[in-house]
């Protein structure tokens, strides 16, 4: 339940934080990057029909256009799973990749 | 009332029962020592751990809307109506972009709504008038497509009385409503949050069982598809085209892909700008609630994409079209396929699922609103000075007014496809886009440019919304209309619309530096934790003082 105790900054303290703090995106590009790459992957291979949008394969009885919308589910949960991880590793609690 | 099934009839009533005593006892949960304050009426003392924000946000997510309004476009148009899972795919990566920034900068603002964020960061009243104007009006028809889910199992369950009245064919409805509306004036956002937990243990071992159990009984998935696929591909004899589609069509045949993708997508942007939805995010206790909350809330989806799929299960099952087909209401489907398959008790349980899987949105809804109504245009433009207890009071009061709005919505527009109804809020809501997620990232919007941009969205997609028109209705038929040749949802046409007149008139009005107006954010606030400024404190501007308005 605890965020990592990376931020400077104390309990109780409203004052400005270190500057340090605020730009995780430049010191930490790679991992920027990978944050924004894996929540723009998930948002486009969600929503491109024509990707996935026909009857074969087949997996078992279900057309594939149905089980690959069943199958994404699980498949997201995991990624921002991660991406929460890799946010922690910024040392920050940005909100997202901009 | 007639041919009520005595068993089902007791155990939804008995559900009811126990659900409203929990909503009354609420209050006492998690008790503050002033219960008359927003942060504790309207936001349950924004204490809520991941836990309880889980229940609290699947709560707000899966409504009516779910159980009824999708299976329902799933029954009488096919995969179109997948639409609804692909939203709830994309929904989380989305919210998990902006939502926390909202958090945070609330959190240390100590801001109630979205528009109280708005006014902060643009120094705007009448921008933020506009956003709670936007979230009432888009929250009401919301709710009326709870109300609409409610009646749709009720009149399965053969309840109401044999009359052509509507008013008085509602009854159960209405007692049902009222009973809520008491419960949500007494205790706030405590009701909806405790009985959230009965609501989704019901929903979940219904769901899972019926996903098992009917497919069993109906001869298979594989029946199941190919009973589907063979339907929405024949010719409707009526119109002379297809029932529908087994897949989304390419351009060929009628481009639906489009249609897909738009609905899908604006649906998802649309949904964490719906002040409950903000409601619930902003009970939460801390910035990391709300992250893990958007890896957790998938599995709601998977419920949906298998509540989806009972539509295409009551196309399969001659027993159930045949019900629907004497109706002819697609909304009826689901109800009737359970009623046709399950043991009494268990329909009982599963009706009673519904039904409080409609009570518990509703709730949150009319509490969202009405903490718009009174932060930022009662407080707002009426009475400044008003007191946290005056506040409170005017938000349970209002809380009534907007369960009212619903009800009329509920009555006055064309109830077969209740599914307009959300998409219609959707439509609506989206218009806030630009000033919302946009101020959490760029104070580039001018204030005077965010608002004929607003203006010019509201009104294009209502206008649009009402010229749609079916065979059945001559109004409010539709959520998608036709733009240079492309079916697409109206939500994003009159999104596109919207944003396109806000970049041009920001870059006239900052050609002309025109003033801006004050900002009270500071970009640490988006990031800010829990710790780092408690909520109880007065935020540097204090809320509801009148703030000179530059330029003005």
């Amino acid at each position: 339940m605890t965020e990592p105790a990376a931020a400077p900054s104390g309990p109780g303290s409203t004052g400005a934080p270190p500057e340090g703090r605020r730009n995780p995106l430049a010191a930490h590009p790679i991992t920027s990057l990978l944050i924004g790459l894996l929540l723009l992957a998930s948002i486009f291979f969600a929503l491109y029909v024509p990707l996935y949008g026909r009857l074969t394969p087949k997996v078992g009885d279900w057309p594939f256009f149905y089980f690959y919308l069943l199958a994404f589910m699980p498949v997201m949960a995991l990624v921002l799973w991660v991406v929460t991880l890799l946010q922690r590793r910024l040392g920050t609690q940005a909100g997202g990749p901009r | 009332m007639s041919h009520v099934n005595s068993t089902v009839f007791t155990i939804v009533v008995a559900v009811f029962i126990l659900v409203t005593g929990i909503g009354f006892a609420a209050s006492r949960w998690r008790r503050a020592q002033d219960m008359m304050h927003l942060n504790e009426w309207g936001l349950a003392g924004r204490g809520f751990g991941t836990f309880i924000t889980w229940f609290l946000l699947g709560g707000d997510l899966y409504t009516a809307y779910t159980f009824i309004a999708v299976p329902a476009l799933v029954y009488a148009s096919g995969s179109i109506g997948f639409y609804a899972v692909a939203y709830t795919i994309v929904a989380y990566p989305i919210a998990f972009i902006f939502l926390p920034r909202l958090w945070s900068v609330s959190h240390v603002h100590n801001y109630v709504t979205p528009a109280d964020f708005i006014r902060g960061r643009y120094g705007s009243r009448g921008l933020a008038l506009s956003a709670a104007v936007t979230g009432i009006l888009a929250t009401m028809p919301y709710i009326a497509l709870q109300l609409v889910g409610i009646q749709a199992v009720l009149t399965v369950m053969g309840v109401g009385a044999d009359t052509t009245n509507t008013y008085l064919q509602d009854v159960p409805l209405f007692i049902a409503f009222v009973v809520l509306a008491i419960y949500t004036y007494l205790s706030g956002l405590r009701a909806p949050a405790a009985i959230a937990f009965v609501k989704d243990t019901i929903i979940y071992v219904f769901v899972i069982v019926a996903v098992f159990y009917i497919p069993a009984k109906i001869g298979g998935w594989g029946h199941i598809f190919g009973a589907a696929q063979t339907h929405f591909t024949s010719t409707n004899p009526a119109t002379g085209k297809p029932f529908g589609t087994f897949l989304p069509t390419t351009k060929k045949v009628g481009s639906t892909q489009l249609d897909f993708v738009t609905l899908a997508l604006g649906s998802a942007l649309a949904l964490f700008m719906y002040p409950h939805v903000i409601t619930g995010t902003l009970a939460a206790r801390r910035r990391g609630v709300i992250k893990r909350n958007m890896s957790l809330l998938p599995a709601y989806s998977v419920v949906l994409a298998l509540i989806a799929l009972f539509g295409y299960m009551a196309v399969a099952d001659p027993a159930t079209v045949a019900s629907v087909k004497k109706t002819g209401n697609a909304q009826l489907s689901v109800p009737y396929l359970f009623q046709n398959h399950f043991p009494s008790w268990f329909t009982g349980v599963a009706f009673s699922g519904i039904i409080i899987g409609a009570l518990v949105p509703a709730a949150i809804m009319s509490i969202g609103a009405a903490n718009l109504f009174t932060r930022n245009i009662f407080k707002e433009f009426f009475k400044p000075d008003a007191t946290p207890h005056l506040e409170t009071r005017v938000s349970q009061w209002a809380s009534l007014v907007v369960k009212l709005g619903a009800l009329y919505f509920a009555v006055e527009l064309p109830k077969t496809f209740s599914i307009n109804l959300q998409l219609l809020g959707g439509v609506w809501i989206l218009q806030t886009f630009p000033m919302l997620v946009g101020g959490l990232y760029t104070r580039w919007f001018h204030r005077f440019a965010l608002i004929p941009g607003w203006l010019a969205g509201m009104a294009y997609g209502t206008l649009a919304a009402y010229n749609t028109s079916s065979p059945t209705s001559s109004h409010w038929a539709s959520s998608s209309d036709i733009v240079f040749g492309f079916t697409l949802y109206i939500g994003i046409s009159a999104f596109i619309l919207n944003l396109a007149i806000s970049v041009v008139l920001t870059l006239v009005l900052r050609a002309f530096k025109v003033p801006e107006g004050p900002d009270e954010t500071l970009p640490r606030h988006f990031t800010a934790e829990a710790t780092d400024a408690p909520a109880k404190e007065r935020a540097p501007v204090p809320a509801g003082e009148a703030r000179p308005a530059p330029g003005g």
